[in-house]
């Protein structure tokens, strides 16, 4: 009743409302402008009601980066055969996987059935959602079933029961371009063999390239079928970084002879002052490859910058780049970058890529402490070295067998009695009294009368019996057994 | 009923609730939807060790928020102003090309090869969709792509471009083009520069990079594995030969140059006229090269200068009617104007260099690099389209 008669309160009803309704005006706005979305239901009613009561908010929120106004987006829905995309939907964001980025992801494949499990492990078992990545694969002058392999693991793929695990749109390409070279560790690796191979290289995966991105790709992701061990979320990772180009670390393990891992991608590297002059000194179609004696270009490499207890989030500046595993935003390849099949700059193919999209004001970035696992393959020395490992142990083995039976033989041929004798003296010994104490002399009676010896050997006797139950083969050397034995006779000596 | 009344009535007559329910309600609603994403922060083991820890940050390891996995996959996709298109992708589809049977020979048409037709359009003519409607190519294997800047003159030519399409594809069937693809590009593009500005010899370079950043956008977005031959066709070639395909295809060149020209009305003679139009396609000279050596690295050399005299020999001023029109000539330079390319040419690589690529850029450059990649340009010093004549505006 106090209150009532009081002096007014400011918090009448009225009040309250009023400034309920223009907080709640002022959230809805603010939702409005900023790309924070919570979900259709609960944003629906929010938005038609905002759309009544500020308009304003409707044209000032557009999702183009740049523009104020609104770009106008006609109408192709009824329109056979026409297609309309707006590229700035599909410049790439950080955050891909949560904004319905599409990823491209290109395999060139030559001559690898046997490494196609292995990748289809890894493929199925990445975060990324599986329906936004587009897999594209150019198989070319295969001699081995690759085809076949890729095609019934692509089905088995596909015909997951989880459907959240199929992927999106499957393009295979067949292109042969005519080898030039071998597909052995040391054809490929030969410093001779680098120029035109990597020339040929770079037209497979252009081929493959322009043939499979769409307009509506965000992202192309470039990867060697070859590695054995990668991070499930390794889209992720690398996306996260929000950069054009960007690669991880390449190691790869070592049988334990050979030093247990090794960096293994060396075409990732920073430009140096050397390997400047050492272009300049070339001539105009010359390519120069990574990792040879014949080339010392000074530069750093990506790989050796590695540290184990190093931050993976640590970011390195690159010019040329390895093609194991290249993550880049789709508008890098729209833009026209590609991977130069002449020589750019005095390299091709991933290299010449790297230098290409600096070039055209990419940033290209590698991470130094964030490692995926190249698989090993032996070169033609390893392989020799293997081989002769495989024969020295073979060697080993046919000997310590041939020891085993030399044994047996011996074992089956020479009766051991060695301790038999031993044990003889010791009954024999036993009994003798070898002090001469009593002023005896010994007196032995050589003669063949069995009676005589009865006595003194009674004990022996039952040691003889005893011991004939283990060794029956004893009882024939014992009935033959050598009566002249000297007592100083040492068996071990013998 | 009675404890019921009783908390209504304190609710109405408690001063200190009436002031911290709404603040309250405010606070959570404000955490609920606003704050939401600073608490989502990644938590993860790197190294053996909490993310916290690495940052030097303290979250408290019991609450449900510490073990959340690296990434947060929960959908951010902009529904509301986003025209992202989500491809309907048929289940278990999987698409098997084989390009060893991909071929671009001069019996283009007999052998059912498909051609891509490609536009910049930064300005929809009439004559222009005219003339293309009447090449006598089949259009079942004609493709169409089209790309346009990012401003309200793109949104015009667009809108043009747009009843224009849907006017033939919604025609009888066999009059449609199997493929039109229209894009357009995220930046403000090509032509955020007035027709007077555009041949200032400063402004080229830029120009010209811009162009050459919307036609390799345009190539590599619609080039698909069913396409033989490339026609780089500008918007504002509005007479053509209607066997232009067929023509330019039976020379089976790799690239292949027409001559582009301009109707004017000669004013002195009173009578309708030609002149040259394109002076980018050319053969080397000494002095071109002398000239390049000499530049710095981001420096560029372009035709039709008084600052930058290259003599070099241009195909425009090789035109003579009364030669045959089939006569070819090497060139090393090559305008877009309209200009034929096989597939295999872009497919290795050659695109529309937006760098000073050997002082040259945009189709200069790309001519400059298909030479690079083995491949001869050539160009029809006869045979002629032409060009809109630019009205004063």
């Amino acid at each position: 009743m106090k209150y009532k008669n009081g002096k007014r309160s400011i918090v009448t009803p009225t009040t309250i409302s009023i400034a309920g309704t223009l907080l709640t005006l002022l959230l809805l706005a603010k939702l409005f402008i900023s790309n924070f979305s919570i979900g259709k239901i609960i944003a629906l009613p929010i938005t038609l009601l905002s759309l009544i009561f500020s308009p304003s908010s409707f044209s000032s929120s557009s999702s183009s980066s740049s523009a104020l106004f609104k770009a106008y987006v006609p109408n192709f829905r009824n329109v056979p055969g026409v297609e309309f995309y707006d590229l700035g939907n599909y410049q790439g964001n950080k955050d891909g996987w949560q904004r319905n980025d599409r990823i491209l992801f290109c395999v060139p494949l030559r001559d690898a059935a046997e490494h196609l499990p292995m990748f289809f492990d890894h493929l199925n078992k990445m975060t990324y959602p599986h329906n936004l990545i587009d897999l594209s694969f150019l198989v070319s002058d295969s001699s081995d079933n690759t085809m076949g392999v890729l095609l019934s693991n692509l089905q088995n793929a596909q015909s997951q029961q989880d459907r959240s695990k199929r992927f999106g749109n499957i393009e295979i390409f067949e292109k042969d371009f005519g080898q030039i070279i071998g597909q052995s560790f040391s054809d490929r690796h030969g410093f001779k063999a680098q120029g035109p191979r990597r020339k040929l290289m770079a037209r497979a995966r252009n081929w493959l390239g322009s043939v499979a991105i769409k307009p509506y790709h965000s992202w192309v992701y470039w990867r060697d079928v070859d590695v054995e061990t990668i991070p499930r979320t390794i889209m992720e990772d690398l996306m996260h970084h929000d950069k054009d180009v960007i690669v991880p670390n390449v190691w790869r393990p070592l049988p334990d002879w050979l030093g247990n891992i090794q960096p293994y991608d060396l075409n990732s590297w920073q430009e140096s002052e050397g390997g400047l002059q050492l272009a300049n000194s070339l001539d105009e179609d010359a390519v120069i490859v990574e990792g040879y004696p014949e080339y010392a270009t000074w530069r750093p490499h990506l790989a050796y910058m590695r540290d184990p207890n190093g931050n993976p989030e640590d970011e390195m500046e690159l010019n040329g780049i390895g093609g194991v595993s290249i993550l880049s935003k789709a508008k890098v390849f729209r833009s026209g970058s590609h991977f130069p099949a002449f020589s750019f700059e005095k390299h091709a193919e991933t290299e010449a890529f790297g230098k290409l999209s600096r070039r055209m004001n990419f940033n290209v970035i590698g991470l130094p402490h964030y490692v995926i696992w190249h698989i090993y393959e032996p070169s033609k020395e390893d392989l020799k070295h293997m081989a002769w490992m495989a024969e020295e142990e073979k060697r080993k083995l046919e000997e310590t067998r041939l020891l085993e039976l030399y044994d047996k033989i011996w074992e089956i041929g020479f009766d051991d009695v060695r301790e038999d004798w031993t044990s003889e003296r010791d009954a024999i010994l036993k009994n003798i009294d070898l002090t001469g104490e009593n002023g005896k002399k010994i007196e032995v009676d050589w003669s063949d009368d069995p009676e005589d010896n009865q006595a003194p050997n009674a004990q022996l006797a039952q040691n003889e019996n005893m011991e004939s139950t283990e060794n029956p083969q004893g009882d024939i050397g014992r009935a033959k057994y050598p009566k002249e034995v000297p007592l100083e006779f040492d068996p071990d000596k013998n | 009923m009675k404890p019921l009344r009783q908390f209504s009535y304190r609710l109405r007559t408690s001063r200190k609730i009436h002031i911290t329910i709404p603040i309250l309600l405010l606070v959570g609603l404000y955490f609920t939807f606003f704050h939401g994403n600073r608490f989502s922060l990644d938590f993860n083991i790197v190294n053996g060790k909490w993310v916290n820890e690495n940052e030097h940050t303290d979250y408290l390891p019991f609450t449900s928020k510490f073990k959340l996995p690296r990434f947060s996959y929960k959908n951010e996709h902009n529904w509301m102003f986003d025209d992202h298109v989500d491809e309907i992708i048929p289940e278990g589809h999987i698409a098997h090309y084989d390009l060893n049977k991909l071929h671009s020979t001069s019996d283009a048409a007999i052998n059912k090869e498909k051609i891509l037709i490609l536009t910049p359009i930064q300005k929809f003519h009439q004559e222009y969709w005219e003339n293309l409607l009447q090449l006598t190519y089949p259009r079942e294997l004609i493709e169409l792509g089209f790309i346009a800047p990012r401003t309200p003159t793109g949104d015009q030519a667009l809108a043009a471009l747009e009843a224009a399409v849907d006017k033939v594809q919604s025609d009888k069937k066999n009059q449609r083009f199997s493929k039109v693809t229209i894009l357009r590009q995220d930046s403000v593009g090509f032509n955020k520069l007035t027709e007077k500005e555009r041949h200032a010899l400063e402004v080229q370079k830029e120009r010209r990079a811009s162009m050459a950043l919307a036609r390799n956008e345009l190539l590599f977005s619609t080039i698909g594995p069913h396409t033989s031959w490339v026609l780089w066709l500008d918007a504002d070639i509005i007479e053509t030969p209607a066997s232009l395909i067929q023509d330019m295809t039976a020379h089976d060149r790799a690239v292949l140059s027409a001559n582009v020209f301009q109707r004017y009305y000669d004013e002195e003679k009173k009578q309708k006229a030609i002149r040259p139009y394109d002076f980018n396609n050319w053969q080397e000279s000494d002095t071109g090269l002398e000239l390049a050596s000499k530049m710095k690295d981001d420096e560029i050399i372009v035709e039709g200068y008084a600052e930058i005299a290259t003599y070099r020999p241009l195909m425009a001023y090789f035109h003579d009617p009364d030669n045959s029109v089939a006569e070819e000539m090497r060139l090393d330079g090559v305008g877009g104007g309209c200009t034929l390319v096989k597939a295999e040419v872009h497919r290795d690589g050659a695109m529309f260099p937006n760098f000073p690529f050997y002082h040259l850029i945009e189709t200069e450059g790309f001519a400059k690099m298909a030479k690079r990649l083995n491949y001869e340009v050539f160009g029809l010093p006869n045979y002629l389209v032409y060009h809109i004549e630019e009205k004063n505006v």
